[in-house]
């Protein structure tokens, strides 16, 4: 009998109602697999074999121990209300870590708040005797007797933001959006003592925080976007005292001890904008883009109230009472006349006007003269741009526009303090050009061309001219671009597509008689190919290679101390080299088993051949000064180079469940001298004080090896 | 006992027949009268386009576009157009099958402009508003070019893939991230779209009005107003980084004092040759280039608070 009834159970209810609704359910299933959201979530640990200082800075993973790997990605709909619930976990085991959490009725209402913390980890080592790293008062090791205990410095910054968000459906096509963030930063950066070159780290302990209120309407021809944007910064600290341990205090006003450092202060902005757009018709469209901020900072200033030797100016103001009014017109236009030719215009008016006012900061207490004044910059730009675009045969396309930019700018009114020459007025023009093809299945590219030309007028001058008004800065030098791209999409068969990409950009700076020195010529090249083949439907190969340039060409002189004297011509070539190959491989081995692997190569290399002449004038006639036995040496190439190999398998050990191993191996190698003397020993901070030490580690061989559990489900 | 194994085979069987004859003549009515799978009126298209025949197409659902009890949520003709003639062609001959109205694929022959248009019919609002005026529209990026609208793991919307997407044209930008100092995008801690919106008209297609505006987001510390600016600081951050990545610490698109000294014309140390110094010193003239090179001392380069001492006061140093 018990036979019986299991006989009977396994085969004629199973099958007649396997029979009935087997192949349906099995028909949901797949479909409800298809369509539904997916979820998933990611436990495991890896291990990485050694410190990772250059390659570590941001990811999480900079030393070498154990890390836990855990990931989710819930994400549920209630199908019946259109109701999302989302929660997402990345990194959640490293300091890299994030967390969003979201509710949303979609077409409703809806919900989110997100955490987020981006870690900074200095790459370089530091061995100091510095004390108080992190507050506003550190001090400095002294000299002989008055040296205080080394130990290694671990400087990094860490951002904790949070995120919290709410939209709402008011009316039909009317949405209001909210958006708060506050993020704070803590740690510590690479800083200095300011008057000497000693070691410090400024402490960035701050809040950041950031209010959108967005009100949009978004009909059938015209959409409306306008609110209200403000940001707030708070730092902890407005002011560091630097103190060198056992150095005579108060000191002088030249070389006081303690040094004070200030720090940014306190500033907020408030915007108010609008965003608008109309479509007259089908293929018209007129946009307009209107917003007003006024940014402020009006923060009592630390250092109005110190002791001698550092006492104030008596005439100084306690709080600047800075601030920064933007303004921003711009109109847009779009139009299609034809269906082969396309219009683009657009006018622009954007104006930064520092209204802050201009009082006088530092000066002689006995005879009332001011010396420091600060120092508001502002810029009033108005811009157009002008575009056609006419579609040939053949699916080619001729684009050609005009760009034209006029720029007023301030310039400090006190010649005294004008350091650098100034312009008040800048003009560009910038032509461009380009025949494309694009839409075509096997072949689509574009030829690209651009010239620009900048030029300046109503310059106006430093004091000293004949030494600090023989150059053109970089950014109001009257300068010509011409840049050209090239790039084509080549796919023969479905299987198999390059990409073929090259651009060389060449900037020439002007150099007006009385005027040589600055930037004379500038010139980036980069060339890459990218390839994809599928070798089947289960295996997929991608690879890219590129190569690029960066040369910049840079006329200086030397001038003697105190007497001006011009004594030496320097000549120099700059040239930054980069080339990258990639290679990546994804495969299925079963049905079970997925495969992959990335091969990351790249070589950095940064060359500085210069050139010097001596006059034969001024006071020295070397080619670098010695002071104390010290002199200097001419700078050599350095070359960095990434190799970096990943792989993972990933086996269905269920339905819905994987294991993935990761294994990695990465190598960094630099010959980088940015924190070394001329013999390539650790750079040393001072003489007879201090003695931070500072180095980068040259080579960084680390391996990885990780795996995780994942479970899927719906 | 087999005269109940009998009987109950009988009832199996009638349980049996009694559920497949609904289900055969169901069968026969949907035929007539397809049902959708995923969207509103789906069934048009998924009569062919079933999971069968196109299971990547049915993970709209697993979208938002697949949301159906939000109303405004489209059907497969929405996008694609009625395509008449491909449903009245399609498997019919031995030609090939006439393409939808609007297809997303490159097989398709529909123009950029017919293409976005279906997108933004629903989605032109917010922050694409100046779509068309976009460097992106003007050049015949379509939103297909970028997105994967029936892939809910749209690759161009994760902060840890979207670079891979925004690589396949910018190739410059994708050198630049290789460098050794760079913005934490190869770490997937920021995205392009963290300072691009590439939807709008903004120089650069940047998400403010400027490159300031869009830098102080993140950096509110450099905003200032300052006492004492530095006149590039307060112009465009971009004169002296390059956002993407450079050879040099902090972004900077030159080490000092060449930076410097593309705007400094100056006698004493401040013109000095660029160089290693042979040993420890506190020599001004032999320290611009090691370390943090003429910010070793001017080390407030961004701006400064202070009223200290003129010499120092204006100079970044305090």
């Amino acid at each position: 009998m018990k036979n019986f009834n299991t006989t009977f159970r396994l085969t004629a209810v199973a099958a007649a109602m396997l029979a009935a609704y087997g192949s349906a359910f099995a028909e949901d299933d797949d479909i409800k697999q298809l369509t539904k959201p997916d979820s998933s979530i990611s436990v495991g640990a890896g291990y990485w074999s050694n410190d990772r200082p250059q390659q570590g800075v941001f990811d999480g993973m900079r030393d070498d121990h154990g890390y836990a790997l855990i990931d989710a990605d819930v994400v549920k709909r209630d199908d019946a209300t259109g109701t999302w619930f989302k929660f997402k976990g990345d990194s959640l085991g490293l300091e890299s870590r994030k967390i969003s959490v979201e509710v949303q009725q979609q077409g409703n209402m809806g919900g989110f708040v997100n955490y987020s913390r981006i870690p900074r980890e200095s790459p370089v080592e530091i061995r100091s005797g510095i004390r108080g790293v992190g507050s506003e008062r550190m001090t400095i090791s002294g000299a002989g007797a008055n040296a205080l205990p080394f130990h290694d410095v671990d400087l990094a910054t860490y951002r904790d933001l949070i995120h919290v968000g709410f939209s709402k459906n008011l009316l039909k096509d009317v949405d209001v959006k909210l958006s708060f963030k506050n993020e704070e930063k803590n740690g510590s950066r690479h800083w200095g003592m300011g008057s000497q070159a000693l070691f410090l780290a400024e402490p960035i302990d701050s809040t950041t925080q950031q209010l959108d209120v967005t009100l949009e309407y978004s009909g059938e021809k015209l959409q409306v976007a306008g609110g209200y944007a403000g940001s707030w910064y708070r730092n902890q600290n407005d002011m560091v005292f630097g103190r060198v341990n056992g150095a005579a205090q108060p000191g002088s006003t030249s070389s006081p001890n303690p040094v004070p450092l200030s720090l940014p202060l306190d500033n907020e902005a408030h915007q108010f904008f609008l965003n608008a757009g109309y479509s007259f018709t089908p293929s018209t469209r007129g946009t307009l883009k209107v917003s007003r901020s006024v940014a402020t900072q009006d923060e009592s200033l630390p250092s109005r109230n110190l002791a001698a030797p550092n006492n104030a100016f008596v005439g100084a103001p306690h709080k600047l009472d800075g601030e920064i009014v933007t303004s921003l017109v711009e109109l847009g236009l779009s139009s299609r006349p034809t269906s082969k030719l396309s219009l683009n215009a657009n006018l622009r008016y954007y104006d930064v006007d520092d209204n802050t006012p201009l009082v006088g900061l530092v000066g002689n207490n006995t005879t009332r003269v001011v010396t420091v004044h600060n120092t508001p910059h502002s810029y009033e730009t108005k811009s157009g741009k002008f575009e056609a675009s006419y579609l040939l045969p053949q699916r080619f396309k001729l684009i050609g526009g005009i760009d034209i930019k006029e720029q007023d700018r301030s310039a400090p009114k006190f010649v005294s303090e004008r350091f650098v020459p100034f312009n008040e007025k800048i003009d560009e023009t910038t032509y461009r050009v380009q025949l494309r093809r694009s839409m075509s299945e096997t072949v689509n590219g574009s030829v690209a061309f651009l010239h620009s030309i900048r030029d300046g007028s109503s310059r106006v001058s430093p004091h000293d001219p004949e030494i600090f008004d023989t150059i053109n800065p970089l950014h109001i030098s009257d300068r010509t671009r011409n840049k050209v791209r090239l790039s084509m999409d080549w796919a023969p068969v479905e299987a198999f597509s390059m990409q073929f990409n090259v651009e060389d950009s060449h900037d020439d700076y002007a150099r007006e008689d009385g005027r040589p020195f600055g930037l004379k010529d500038g010139r980036a090249t980069l060339v890459s190919v990218d390839a994809r083949y599928a070798v089947s439907d289960k295996w997929q190969v991608t690879g890219w290679a590129s190569h690029d340039v960066t040369r910049a060409k840079q006329l200086a002189g030397r001038w003697a101390q105190n007497t001006g004297i011009f004594e030496m011509l320097k000549d120099a070539k700059l040239e930054d080299t980069g080339n990258s190959v990639g290679l990546g491989l994804r495969g299925a081995v079963s049905a079970k088993l997925q495969v992959g692997a990335d091969v990351q190569w790249t070589r950095t290399e940064s060359s500085y051949d210069e050139d010097t002449t001596l006059t034969g004038l001024g006071g020295l006639q070397a080619t670098y000064p010695t002071s104390g036995g010290v002199t200097g040496r001419r700078l050599a190439d350095i070359e960095s180079t990434l190799t970096r190999l990943s792989m993972f398998a990933r086996y269905a050990v269920r339905k819905n469940a994987d294991v993935q191993l990761d294994l990695i191996h990465e190598r960094w190698k630099t010959d980088d001298w940015t924190w070394s003397f001329a013999d390539g020993s650790p750079f040393t901070y001072g003489t007879t004080t201090d003695g931070t030490t500072v180095s980068i580690k040259p080579k960084q061989v680390a391996n990885f090896i990780g795996m995780r559990y994942i479970y899927k489900f719906q | 006992m087999k005269s109940l194994g009998k009987a109950l085979r009988l009832c199996a069987f009638a349980v049996l027949a009694g559920s497949l004859f609904p289900a055969l003549t169901a069968t026969a009515a949907e035929k007539e009268v397809p049902k959708d799978i995923v969207l509103t009126g789906d069934a048009k298209c998924t009569t062919c386009h079933d999971e069968n025949d196109s299971p990547e197409a049915l993970r709209i659902g697993k979208t938002k576009h697949g949301t159906v009890a939000d109303k405004r949520t489209p059907g497969c003709t929405n996008c694609h157009g009625e395509s008449e003639k491909h449903v009245k062609e399609a498997g019919r001959g031995s030609g090939p099958t006439p393409p939808v109205d609007v297809g997303f694929t490159k097989k398709n022959l529909s123009s950029a402009e017919a293409q976005n248009a279906s997108c933004l019919n629903c989605h032109q609002g917010s922050t694409r508003i100046f779509w068309q005026n976009s460097t992106h529209a003007r050049r015949d990026v379509t939103c297909a070019s970028c997105h994967s609208i029936h892939d809910s793991h749209d690759k161009v919307r994760e902060a840890k893939s979207q670079p891979e997407v925004c690589s396949n044209c910018h190739k410059e930008q994708r050198a630049q991230f290789a460098r050794p100092s760079h913005h934490p995008v190869p770490e997937g801690q920021m995205s392009c779209s963290s300072c691009h919106n590439v939807h709008g008209d903004n120089p650069s297609q940047l998400a403010k009005p400027s490159v300031n505006e869009t830098c102080y987001s993140c950096h509110m510390e450099k905003r200032g107003p300052f006492v004492h600016n530095h006149q590039p600081v307060a112009e465009d951050c971009a004169i002296c980084h390059n956002p993407h990545g450079t050879n040099v610490a902090n972004l900077l698109k030159a080490r000092a004092p060449y930076l410097c000294q593309e705007c400094h014309s100056h006698d004493s140390h401040p013109s000095q040759l660029a160089g290693l110094p042979t040993d420890r010193t506190t020599s001004t003239s032999l320290l611009g280039t090691v370390g943090r090179g003429c910010l070793n001392c001017h080390t407030n380069i961004h701006g400064g608070n202070s009223t200290v001492n003129s010499a120092t006061a204006g100079r970044f140093r305090r």
